[in-house]
Parts: structure tokens; C-alpha cells; sequence
């Protein structure tokens, strides 16, 4: 044999190893009730901000709560024990790396769809421009 | 309907200028390929295909030109200007306008691929006509990018010089009819403004960099293309070389300088988060090493050709790729800063095309690519530079896979979510990808060609091995790195360094011109060894013991308040003041020492600063002190930046109920509601009959026991209540209580307490972590830009004595 065909074959094993263990190691995405069938475990939850709910930061805590909703519109009040990301009223969707527990989901990480070009139209669209200022 | 205030004849200009730019190179690339057919069209075909590419760079300067005036002079109406750029952006942030918005960003590559395909029309001869065929195709479909047309209702390309009004999303809302509409909705007085994120020099200087260094992978891909279309299938190994080697020079400083970005302002806390956008460039560059290498190889011994042609291509390939992933939208929830989508069906046809178009040719001519058929001998140099660039192949496919989780996800229908921690997952891959590709750094410039004498290789490499161990070990000693990996990288990247200088020193006897691939490499070995050294040792000096749970610590941060000194790592930090300038709110923090005899000696201070941003939110700008052998990296993860309101200073309202004789709690006291006077109008006949004047005398406690008293009178006159407020000040705190409403059936009153806004010491919240040795980091950069222009340098020297 070739040492050229051996190095493939090397190669050709490495890359399913790498394929494969993206596989394994990736969770997916679930939803919060998912995520509370094992408590304390890490899941990757993704949600939207419910509006109507209060963004809660408390410097001296460094805790950030609010409240955000599953794909199956499930609400869950969420705990981040880190500083409030830049525009994260106005993001659509979250991507939160966390635990559940009793009081809610504690985020690790939280990750936000930021805003786009969607946003800016709702900024154009906003009251003062159908009811314009003369 | 004319519409007041308009400035559309500078649209209308521009909007021109793109379509002869895109006429044009649909032109040039015709003419371009009439030329390569054969000599006789040649002479027809090519001063004409020249003068329309030259038309093609002439209107794409029209339109940058035009962009410009439309930025400079603030014309609002147009949805590039009024997103990207605001009234109070500094004239040297315009440029970085240019870029922010896909539609620029798309102009700056074409420009480069301009600058490019100029010098290749000058340099390139024989391989004029083919290369610029590829080029200019290239230039159509960027240029479609930036179109904007809609052909049988496909909107092809997003136009910067579309007005705001003529946007599909405004079509028939009620503003877009108004004739004034600039002057009266208050949205188009100005425009939203850059982000505050690229409001930063890094910004201004490392897009143009990035897409010079996109623009230059094109050049080797062009090469190979036409080599295959040609059938000049080694001829154009010598050509490519040094535009490579340009390649790897300029992208690789574009990606670092990126890194450099990151690590001055954004808060990411480090340099490199393996975010897909860092990612998405950084794979080209690990794909064009490789493919540089094994040009290297066939160039001296004919080997490898198919592999060395394939990875050219890909290259480019993932260039494309990297584009669609960054601008599609379809990273929107893994990465933090991908552009929006809006332009991604076209992306993908462009994506779909270039690999679909190049793969065909690539096996329609695969089988008769020629090729070795004696087997490389395992001493030889070319069978490990071999090795090492399918190394480079597999950490690139490791780093691309995971990256193209949500296309994965997309293409099958999967729901899988990135890894829950995704830098520890690609650390673990690459961090032996890297000990394996250092190693072989270090030592395959001793191995010769064909086969190496084995003994000869050993004297040679000797000293390096022994001088390399010796100093890990006191490294390792000093920075107490012992992990039987990180030690083993360290050792590696100690022993590449040395070797590369050693063989430069010694087998080179010190001559510049070739020492090209040895101080590159040197530089390649300092970049991984201040990656390791920065990362692993690094250290969250503003970490406190708070845990959540376990291993999820809840405060890597410190929380100083104004005047108070704190302990921080070995630093006493005071935070000292603050002040707004500008847009610019600034903390000034003092780092001091304590020595053996209890003295404090103040040794620097630092600045982090929050932009302040109504309209894109509020961004804390790192701020860190740079000594020879670390860093102190520091951002406010909190700031209170609220003007208050001084005419009124008392805030924090809490609602008390109490009864004559009772105390609640509030604030650390007792409250006492000692009595409640009424003082009324008995006098039933009079007009002031329902006159009433309640006095609540209140009375406070605090924790030594001491107490303060106050009133609060509530009165109806004349049918209206009126309260007065009682003040309270006790030991430099002062609350104000307001006599609110009396509950007549609980038998109690309501009173609003208030506390003043000094009683509260505005704090921050900041992170600090100490980056170690992250300067071999930026020394190693600097060498591998200096080494891989040098070897360019030369390769341009040798293209040139081949030809003539």
C-alpha cells in the first residue's frame, strides 16, 4: 500500500471523527419544560421576550431577570448573573445556555438575535410617523 | 410629487455608475475570454476587454464618490446614509460607514478585486485573458450584490443609493406621500448612527485590510482555474506563489487585527472567542497556508499536484462560503455579530455557482492532472510539509463543520444547538491540531528534498531540542504551566522558534532574502505560544467567591463604589471619579500596591468609558494598561450613566401604612407614627365646614438608637387636599416623608417615604482580567506579516527570472 493511500485513510478517519463528535457533543434545542425534566442540567432554550414583562437588572447583584417564552409559548422567569448585553430590550429572540430550576432558568450564557433591519422599520413605523407633526 | 429637500440627482448619479460597472464587467469578462480563445482574436478582443475593465474601475470610483458626498453631506433620505451614519459622527468614522452596512462592505471587496485585476492585466501576460476572464466574472456577480434592480419581480442585489421612501417594507405608507416628509418626521432629521461598537480605529483600518485579503485569495483561484481551463496544469503554480503568499500576509494581519479589535473594545474578554464570524475568515487563511505549502512542494518536486490545485480552489471557495454564512442572516443565533440577512438566496446562488462550476471542472479534468507515481520516502521534506498541510486541512474542517451548525441544521432539518461550551470544544480539537502542526514548523526546514540523512538532521536539530527543553522547563517553572498538553504546546512552539532562528542563522548563514519562511515561521510558533500563555494563565483578578451552583460562578465582577478603595487581585482599586465628554462618559480608576510596611504606592490608572447611545444602547469601551510581560484588561460591566433629575432630588418611593402608636421598618429604621393631630372646622354652619388639617408627627429610629422626628401635614381647603412634605436628615442621609392619604376604615394613613438621591454612592460594576505575555501574541504577528512578505517578495523575484 501507498503511504499516500495510508495518509487518506487517516484523513478520511479524523473527519468522521470530527462529524461525529460534533453530533455527539451538540445538545438541541429544547424548551423549558424539556429542561426541567432534568434539573440542574446544562440545555440550550430558545425564547423570546415576553414585552409586556419587566427587565429587571440589579447592579449590586449582578442579576438580570426577566421573562421570556418558549417555542410552545411556555414562560419562565430567566436569571443571568451577568451585565445586560447592549439593546437587549429590543432583541427578538434569545438564545439562552442554562439550567432549570425551582424559581426559574438560570442562564450561563445568553446570546440575542440583535436587531435588523425588522427593528428599524417598527423605528419608522412608530406613532409620530402615521400621525405626523405639523 | 415633488418631494422637498431631495437630493436625488447624487442617487440617480450613483445608481448609474452601478449599472455601467456591472455593464461593464459583464462586457470585460466576454471580451476577456473572445481574447483567450485564441491569438488572432486576441489582438480584436483584448484592448477592448482592457478599456472595459478600465470603464468598470472608473464608474466603481464614481460610486464609492457618490456614497461619499451622500455621507458627508448627511442626505437622509437614502437608507444607507440614514441607517449608518448620524449628524455627529466624526468626518474620520464616515469612512468606517462605508463598511458597516453590507452594500459597502460589498464595494470595498469589489474596489480591491479593481486594484487587483489592474495589476494582473499588467503583470499577468500570457495569462492576461484566462486570469481576467475569471476576475471579471467574479466583478459581475459582486456587483449584482450591490444592484438593486428588480428583474420579473426578483429583487437582485441591495442598492446603497435606494431612497428610504422607495423601500418595499415604506410602499404606501402614509409619510411616503407627504411632500415634506424630510422636514416634518422627526426620524429623518437625523440618522441612526454608526454603532458605537465600530466607532474605534481598529475599525477604521482592519475591514480594509480583511477584504484586501479576501480580494487576494481570488488571485491564486483565478490561477488554478484558467491552469485546468488551459490544461496548463503546473504552469501555474509559479505564477500563483507569491500572490498566495500575499494572501496569507494580509489576511492573516486582517484576522488579527480583528483579534486586536476585539480585545481593545469590544467586551468579549480576550482576543479570539471562536465566534463563526472570526471563524468564517479564519479558515481560508488555515486552507491558503496549506495550499501555498504544497505549491512550495510541487514546485520543487512535482508532487501532489491535484491535492495542491484542489486546496487553491477551496480556498476561494470558502471565501464565498464565509460570505454567505456572515451575511445570510442563517448564523443570526450563534454568532454576536453577523451582518442581517437580506441578501441570502442570492448569496447561495453565488455560493452554489462558484462550487458546483469549479468542482465540474475540477474532475472533468482530474484524470489528466499529472501526477507521481514513486511513493515520497518518509525522511523527504515534501512527504511532512505534505503531512502538516493536511493537518492545516483537517483543523480547518473541524473549525468549518462546527461553525456551519446552523446550515447543517438547515440543509437536514436538525435542531442541534452549538455545543453549551463551544470554545472549550474547539480549544480541545485544536490544541493538539497545533502541537502537531508546531512541531512540524520546527523541524521541516532541516529535512531535504527527496530524502534526509537521518544522523546529519539529528546534529542539526541537537542544539535546538536541548536549548528548547531547558528554557519550557524554566517557563514552565515561571508561569506554573505543568498540564501535560499545554506543556507539550509550550515546549513546541519554544522549540519551533528556536529551531526556525537556528536554521536561519546557520544553514541560511543570516541572509535576508531567504530567511522569509524562518522568521514566518518563528512569528507563526510566538502567535500559538501567546495564545497558550495568554489564555491558559489567565486570570479574572475581579472574581469573588459567589457561586450560583457549582462551577457556575456568579460574579467575575467587582463592584466599586465612588471614593471606595478595594482589594483586587494584588491591586487596590479606587475608584476616583467620574466624567462626561462628549458622548463619552468616563470612569477614572486608580490601581495601587501595598507593600511589606503597609504603604500604599499608586501605580497607574485606567479609563474604561461607556459611549452613550440612545438609539443603539449604551456601549462600556474596555480599557486596558499594557506592561512588556502582561496585560490588566478592564470593562464596567455596569455603570449608572441616568442624568438625575437635581430640581427634584428625591426618588425611591415605598408606600407606608401605619396607625397612631405604630413603628414599621424602612430602611434600616423604625418608623414611629407618635400621633395624629386633626385640626378641623367645627364649626358645622360656615362655608369652610369641611376645612380639615391632619399633622402626622413621625419619628425615626436608627440602628445606634438614636432618633430624628419630623411632621408631615396633610389639608383639605376648599374641597382640595394638599400634603407637605417632612424632611429627616441624620447622619448625612436625607429622606423626605409625604403625608399621602388617610385609610379611614383600617383606622391608618398612607405615607410616601422618599430617600435622596446622595444617599446612595454611585458605583460600577467592573471586570478585570490579567492577559499574561500577550505581547509574544502581537510580536508573533508582526513577525509572520514581515517573514511572509519577505518569502513574497522573493517568490515575485523568481516568477520574474522564469519568465524572462
Amino acid at each position: 500500500m501507498k503511504k499516500t493511500e495510508i495518509i487518506l485513510i487517516l484523513l478520511v478517519a479524523l473527519i468522521i471523527g470530527v462529524i461525529m463528535s460534533l453530533t455527539f457533543n451538540a445538545s438541541t434545542y429544547i424548551t423549558f419544560a424539556d429542561a426541567e425534566k432534568q434539573m440542574g442540567k446544562e440545555f440550550t432554550v430558545i425564547g423570546e421576550l415576553t414585552k409586556k414583562s419587566e427587565i429587571l437588572f440589579e447592579p449590586r447583584l449582578n442579576m438580570l431577570t426577566f421573562f421570556a417564552e418558549d417555542s410552545l409559548n411556555n414562560e419562565r422567569k430567566v436569571y443571568y448573573y451577568d451585565s445586560k448585553p447592549q439593546d437587549f430590550e429590543r432583541s427578538e429572540k434569545i438564545t439562552m445556555t442554562g439550567f432549570a430550576t425551582d424559581s426559574g432558568f438560570v442562564a450561563r450564557t445568553i446570546l440575542m438575535k440583535c436587531p435588523s433591519k425588522y427593528n428599524e422599520q417598527q423605528y419608522i413605523n412608530q406613532d409620530s410617523l402615521i400621525r405626523p407633526t405639523y | 410629487m415633488e418631494f422637498i429637500g431631495e437630493h436625488t440627482l447624487i442617487g440617480n448619479l450613483g445608481q448609474a455608475f452601478t449599472s455601467i460597472a456591472f455593464a461593464a464587467s459583464l462586457l470585460a469578462a466576454f471580451s476577456f475570454y473572445k481574447s483567450s480563445i485564441n491569438e488572432s482574436l486576441k489582438s480584436t478582443w483584448l484592448p477592448m476587454a482592457r478599456g472595459a475593465f478600465f470603464a468598470h474601475g472608473i464608474s466603481i470610483l464614481g460610486v464609492v464618490s457618490c456614497m461619499f458626498v451622500m455621507i458627508y453631506n448627511h442626505y437622509f433620505e437614502y437608507q444607507y446614509v440614514w441607517q449608518h451614519s448620524s449628524l455627529a459622527l466624526p468626518t474620520h468614522y464616515m469612512i468606517s460607514c462605508f463598511w458597516e452596512g453590507q452594500e459597502g462592505s460589498f464595494l470595498l471587496w469589489i474596489f480591491w478585486n479593481i486594484i487587483l485585476g489592474s495589476l494582473l492585466i499588467k503583470r499577468a501576460k500570457s495569462w492576461e485573458p484566462t486570469v481576467l476572464t475569471i476576475v471579471s466574472i467574479i466583478q459581475v456577480f459582486l456587483v449584482s450584490m450591490i444592484l438593486g434592480i428588480y428583474v420579473f419581480g426578483l429583487k437582485i442585489g441591495s442598492s446603497p443609493f435606494d431612497l428610504i421612501r422607495n423601500l418595499e417594507e415604506n410602499i404606501g405608507l402614509p409619510w411616503t406621500e407627504m411632500s415634506n416628509y424630510l422636514q416634518v418626521v422627526p426620524q429623518f432629521l437625523d440618522g441612526r448612527g454608526l454603532n458605537p461598537l465600530l466607532q474605534n480605529y481598529w475599525m477604521v483600518i482592519h475591514p480594509p485590510v480583511l477584504f484586501l485579503g479576501f480580494a487576494l485569495t481570488m488571485i491564486p483561484f483565478t490561477y488554478a482555474i484558467a491552469g485546468l481551463w488551459k490544461k496548463q496544469y503546473s504552469e501555474w503554480v509559479i505564477e500563483a506563489l507569491p500572490w498566495t503568499y500575499a494572501g496569507i500576509m494580509v489576511l492573516g494581519t486582517g484576522i488579527l487585527m480583528g483579534g486586536a479589535w476585539a480585545y481593545e473594545a469590544l467586551s468579549f474578554g480576550g482576543f479570539w472567542a471562536w465566534d463563526p464570524v472570526e471563524n468564517s475568515s479564519l479558515v481560508p487563511w488555515i486552507i491558503l497556508v496549506a495550499a501555498a505549502h504544497l505549491m512550495l512542494i510541487y514546485k520543487a518536486k512535482k508532487v501532489a499536484l491535484p491535492t495542491t490545485i484542489a486546496l487553491t480552489l477551496l480556498a476561494f471557495i470558502l471565501i464565498i462560503y464565509s460570505t454567505y454564512l456572515t451575511r445570510s442572516g442563517i448564523l443570526g443565533d450563534t454568532s454576536v455579530h453577523a451582518f442581517a440577512g437580506g441578501l441570502a438566496s442570492q448569496l447561495l446562488v453565488y455560493l452554489l455557482t462558484f462550487t458546483v462550476a469549479t468542482l465540474v471542472l475540477f474532475f472533468v479534468r482530474l484524470k489528466n492532472i499529472p501526477t507521481t507515481q514513486k511513493d515520497d520516502k518518509v525522511s523527504s521534506r515534501e512527504f511532512w510539509m505534505f503531512i502538516a498541510s493536511m493537518i492545516l486541512f483537517i483543523s480547518a474542517f473541524q473549525i468549518t463543520w462546527f461553525t456551519s451548525l446552523p446550515v447543517i441544521n438547515k440543509v437536514f432539518g436538525t435542531q442541534m444547538a452549538p455545543p453549551l461550551d463551544a470554545i472549550a470544544l474547539y480549544n480541545s480539537w485544536q490544541t493538539p491540531l497545533a502541537l502537531l502542526i508546531v512541531i512540524l514548523v520546527g523541524i521541516t526546514q532541516y529535512l531535504t528534498y527527496t530524502s534526509t540523512n537521518l544522523r546529519k538532521f539529528l546534529r542539526q536539530i541537537a542544539f535546538s531540542l536541548v536549548l528548547s527543553g531547558v528554557l519550557t522547563l524554566l517557563i514552565a517553572y515561571t508561569v506554573n504551566m505543568w498540564h501535560v498538553l499545554y506543556f507539550s504546546l509550550l515546549w513546541a512552539t519554544v522549540f519551533a522558534a528556536i529551531s526556525n532562528f537556528e536554521y536561519w542563522r546557520k544553514i541560511l548563514k543570516g541572509t535576508w532574502n531567504h530567511s522569509g519562511a524562518s522568521v514566518a515561521h518563528i512569528g507563526f510558533a510566538l502567535v500559538i505560544m501567546g495564545a497558550l500563555l495568554s489564555n491558559a494563565n489567565k486570570n479574572v483578578i475581579s472574581s469573588n467567591d459567589g457561586f450560583i451552583a457549582k462551577d457556575f460562578p456568579s460574579n467575575e465582577n467587582i463592584l466599586l463604589e465612588l471614593g471606595d478603595t478595594t482589594l483586587m487581585g494584588n491591586y487596590y482599586v479606587h475608584y476616583k471619579s467620574d466624567t462626561l465628554l462628549g458622548i463619552n462618559k468616563t470612569y477614572e480608576v486608580e490601581y495601587f500596591s501595598l507593600n511589606d510596611e503597609k504603604e500604599y504606592t499608586y501605580e497607574f490608572t485606567l479609563h474604561p468609558f461607556i459611549q452613550l447611545n440612545e438609539i443603539m444602547g449604551n456601549v462600556a469601551e474596555p480599557a486596558t494598561k499594557h506592561f512588556a510581560l502582561y496585560d490588566v484588561y478592564t470593562h464596567l460591566t455596569y455603570a449608572d450613566t441616568d442624568v438625575h433629575d437635581t430640581s427634584n432630588p428625591y426618588h425611591h418611593e415605598s408606600l407606608i401604612n401605619i396607625k397612631q402608636g405604630d413603628s414599621v421598618i424602612y430602611n434600616q429604621h423604625f418608623l414611629y407614627l407618635d400621633s395624629l393631630m386633626v385640626n378641623a372646622n367645627t364649626d358645622v354652619g360656615s362655608e369652610k365646614a369641611l376645612d380639615v388639617m391632619l399633622i402626622a408627627a413621625l419619628r425615626m429610629q436608627n440602628m445606634q438608637g438614636e432618633f430624628s422626628s419630623t411632621q408631615s401635614i396633610y389639608a383639605v381647603k376648599n374641597n382640595t387636599a394638599q400634603s407637605f412634605p417632612g424632611f429627616i436628615e441624620e447622619d448625612g442621609l436625607k429622606y423626605k416623608f409625604l403625608f399621602d392619604q388617610v385609610n379611614a376604615e383600617a383606622g391608618s394613613i398612607q405615607i410616601k417615604a422618599y430617600e435622596h438621591i446622595d444617599n446612595e454612592k454611585p458605583f460600577i460594576v467592573m471586570k478585570a482580567i490579567i492577559f499574561p505575555y500577550i505581547n509574544v501574541l502581537w510580536i508573533g504577528m508582526l513577525l509572520m506579516a514581515i517573514g511572509t512578505f519577505i518569502a513574497m517578495i522573493q517568490l515575485f523575484k523568481n516568477t520574474k527570472t522564469v519568465v524572462n
